[in-house]
């Protein structure tokens, strides 16, 4: 072998090295992040967490409030995502995508998808909340939707392009209008990919604090009147884990814990839904 | 029935949906337009006051009425920027071994966790920055680095690792951003290698190059553009960030003076003051909202049209 | 004359080209993807200094066979190879061999285009440069040489600096002969190099060939056999995995000697 050759291989060994070395730094520092998160916070899980509002600092308490908060807000949100994004994700695969209109809702609709959520929270307040003198749910769900839409809209338009036009040629040849052929075919056939992009939308929201700090404000009590300030478990995180209260700290980590493992569910979920429909 | 009639039978409903999927995707465009005109229209008073001051002043305080948003802006931008610069080579490290090095068994559960990761909410980095990183970072880097440059306050060093010792700063701000950006960015950039067809690598190492020539002189290159995209892409994920950085960058409003020393970012003031604030207060911190976006539309648009012009 | 090749003691009809002149012989080579296998014990020898073509239905085995001279499969986890093939007298499967060295002596165009990402000199000189180092004048005269010989060099002498993408299909293809052939290997490897070019392009490239084949040894698996009865001087018949006959060209063509070579050739399958 020429010492050149050598000097070649030499390089490309240590190229390779100097790439798993990254590969470890950055898998340490998520490890870590993951380690911290379920040490800290599986300590404090327990019944009462599910059973019992949160408290003031030194006396026993749970997130109940906020979890069913984020379950209430998350929910509407998603019922608005689904239905504005699988629209809109149709008209633009279906309809309308190919006109100049067309394209600049494409774009428009990527810039919504990237921008920065706190931006969001600050339209709804002002929508919302400023002329209607009051915090709420209802504008936190707006909120989220407004995050979430995006990505069903893209994931909708993305999963009915890869549908077949033998699919919507058949479905029209049979003397369908396009609404039924959309509806009863083409829907159908994506059913899974539109589920997936739901699941998608679902899994960014659950966790985004920004846009409901100036929306839906927090609540320490039980409501279910979404017309009223609502808890949250991204804002209980936000406001325990800046106080100075130990137990409050200890419980701003089961609220960590307890929306990660909720998101990781939910991705979980949709990989295997989108395996099970692409594998066979 | 006449034949006529059949060919022109339409269901009624074809026109109503087209027109509700229409609206649809028009309010999507709404919204955006939305957030555009209202937080201009909510941070005129504060724009049309201050005028040009507004972008270069560094004083912020909400007892005088005196706003100007130069910290924040410059915060914003050197900390997405110092995050980039840390998790930009990591990332494309990740990507390369993954795609190109790492055999099945060990690269598919790898970018499979690297995905995961990707999903978990920031407020989960701001928290373990706030918790662990923080006071790791003040007694193991910041004390000891102050106490040796201590008798020799003047030199360059001592000037980079001035500030509080509490390790809530720029530098561990970029840290904690940094590592939310990565499993994002590496994902990315892991798509982007995929995309390459088999037959360019296979050419590349049939012309008897070595890995490391194949991925530097052919790969790379033949995913530049959209390489560029995917760094616009952390780039704006960084710049609209919140919840990583509000915990752990200090928040003081004025220009940053060293590496160490506490600083802020638009989005950690508008998270930290926007609910207190009135009058005045209010409009600019909707005005530095206008700020924000205006800097990531601009990289998000860089980054779409860069993405989408690298086509196969 | 049997022509079962279904069964366990088939044996391949090979009329080898005289000893002496070999630069390349496979011996008993099987291939496998994963568990499983493509190629069932392939004698094949390559003369040196001449067109050696690979001819069989598809997923007969032929690409996978070329894909074995340079170890190009190396690069797939999973893949593996057995038997020996002989380079100059020394057996390239064997694990201590370096396959990047190899690679530099056994060239390889492949079925698409490839061009890289660079100029149309760059591409040529991509090669070149990882492997020795020149001056700027050697270079430009080593680029020009090797596009003179791709038949190329006309067609692009003013264009030299912009990207290799911007060339017809045709005139990619032949710049990917250049890259291989400015390495100056020893083998030129072509898997079906003119699938994916018009009559005209074809026409080029088979000219090229022509002309390459007084330095360089060819191996072309094609899937035309009049290209295949025009440019080479042998010819594999390969059929599910095997070698069924290789021989001269001509005789292979006008007298196989095996009945399924006569029935692939007279179109009656495949």
């Amino acid at each position: 072998m020429s010492a050149r050759l050598i000097r070649r291989k030499l390089a490309s060994q240590i190229f390779m090295v100097v790439c798993g070395i990254a590969t470890l730094i950055a898998l340490t520092a998520l490890v870590l992040i993951l380690y911290t998160l379920v040490t800290r916070g599986i300590g404090g899980l327990n019944l009462e967490i599910f059973t019992q509002d949160t408290p003031a600092p030194g006396s026993p308490g749970g997130l109940r409030n906020t979890i069913v908060g984020s379950v209430m807000m998350c929910g509407v949100a998603m019922i608005v995502a689904l239905v504005v994004g699988v629209l809109s994700g149709t008209w633009l695969a279906e309809i309308g995508g190919d006109t100049p209109y067309g394209h600049a809702v494409r774009f428009l609709n990527d810039v919504l998808l990237s921008a920065p959520s706190i931006l969001v929270g600050l339209f709804v307040y002002q929508m919302l909340v400023e002329p209607f003198h009051g915090y709420s749910g209802w504008a936190g769900a707006v909120a989220l939707a407004i995050l979430a839409t995006p990505i069903v809209t893209r994931t909708t338009e993305d999963i009915l392009n890869l549908q077949p036009n033998a699919l919507r040629e058949a479905g029209m040849a049979l003397g369908g209008s396009q609404f039924i052929t959309i509806r009863k075919v083409i829907w159908k056939a994506a059913g899974t990919g539109l589920l997936t992009g739901g699941l998608l939308g679902f899994a960014r929201i659950s966790g985004e604090t920004a846009p409901l700090l100036f929306t839906s404000l927090g609540n320490n009590f039980l409501d279910l009147d979404m017309s009223h300030r609502m808890g949250a478990l991204p804002i209980a995180m936000y406001n325990f884990a800046l106080s100075p209260y130990d137990d409050w700290n200890k419980l701003a980590w089961v609220a960590a814990l307890l929306v990660a493992l909720a998101v990781l569910a939910v991705n979980i979920l949709g990989r295997w839904l989108a395996r099970d429909k692409s594998g066979h | 029935m006449s034949e006529e009639k059949i060919l022109h039978k339409s269901d009624p409903f074809d026109p109503v949906f087209r027109y509700v999927a229409f609206a649809a995707a028009t309010l999507l465009m709404a919204v955006l337009g939305g957030i555009v005109v209202s937080l201009l229209i909510g941070g005129w008073p504060a724009l049309s006051k201050f005028g040009l001051n507004f972008f270069i002043s560094t004083t912020w305080n909400p007892v005088t009425d005196v706003y100007g948003g130069a910290g924040p802006i410059v915060g914003t931008i050197v900390s997405s920027l110092l995050a980039l610069a840390m998790a930009l080579p990591i990332a494309i490290g990740i990507a390369v071994f993954l795609t190109q090095f790492a055999p099945k068994f060990i690269s598919q559960p790898l970018s499979i966790a690297v995905e995961l990761l990707a999903g978990i909410p920031s407020i989960v980095y701001g928290m373990c920055g706030l918790f662990v990183l923080a006071p790791v970072f003040a007694a193991k880097v910041q004390l000891p680095l102050v106490m040796a440059l201590s008798n020799n306050p003047d030199s360059f060093w001592a000037k980079l690792v001035y500030g509080v010792p509490n390790g809530a700063n720029i530098f561990t701000a970029s840290l904690i951003l940094a590592i939310m950006i990565l499993p994002y960015m590496s994902a990315v950039f892991r798509e982007l290698f995929r995309s390459i067809p088999p037959q360019v690598r296979e050419a590349a190492f049939g012309v008897g190059a070595t890995p490391f020539e194949v991925i530097t002189g052919v790969i790379i290159p033949y995913v530049k553009k959209g390489m560029v995209g995917v760094v616009m892409l952390g780039l704006g994920r960084a710049l609209g960030e919140t919840m990583a950085v509000t915990f752990i960058i200090g928040n003081s409003h004025g220009f940053p003076k060293s590496l160490f020393d506490s600083g802020s970012t638009i989005a950690s003031t508008i998270a930290n003051e926007f609910n207190e604030a009135s009058g005045l207060h209010t409009s600019a911190l909707l005005a530095l909202g206008l700020v924000l976006f205006l800097i990531t539309f601009a990289v998000l648009a860089l980054a779409r049209a860069l993405l989408s012009s690298q086509r196969y | 004359m049997s022509t079962d090749t279904t069964s366990p003691d088939f044996k391949s009809v090979i009329t080898p080209p005289p000893a002496d002149s070999l630069i390349l012989e496979a011996r008993g080579v099987s291939f496998f993807y994963g568990t499983h296998q493509a190629l069932f014990g392939v004698d094949m020898p390559v003369r040196k200094n001449a067109i050696t073509a690979l001819i069989g239905p598809s997923g007969c085995g032929k690409s996978t066979l070329l894909r074995i001279f340079n170890r190009i499969y190396d690069l797939y986890p999973g893949q593996h190879a057995e038997g020996e093939i002989l380079l100059d007298g020394e057996n390239i499967l064997a694990p201590r061999v370096d396959v990047t060295a190899l690679r530099a002596r056994v060239g390889m165009v492949f079925q698409k285009p490839t061009p890289f990402p660079m100029s149309i000199y760059d591409n040529v000189a991509y090669g070149v440069r990882l492997h020795q180092s020149k001056s700027k004048s050697e270079m430009d005269e080593l680029v020009e040489t090797s596009l003179r010989r791709a038949a190329l060099w006309d067609e692009v002498k003013d264009k030299l600096h912009k990207s290799g993408l911007g060339l017809s299909g045709g005139q990619q293809q032949r710049l990917c002969v250049a890259r291989g052939i400015a390495v100056n290997p020893e083998i030129l490897l072509l898997d079906e190099p003119a699938s994916a070019l018009d009559p005209v392009s074809t026409a080029k490239l088979e000219d090229t060939l022509e002309e390459l084949k007084r330095d360089y040894t060819i191996v072309i698996v094609t899937h035309n056999l009049q290209q295949a009865a025009r440019l080479s001087d042998y010819t594999g018949f390969m059929f599910l995995g095997k070698m069924i006959e290789f021989g001269p060209t001509e005789e292979l063509f006008v007298k196989p000697k095996v009945d399924k070579t006569g029935d692939y050739i007279g179109g009656r399958f495949g």
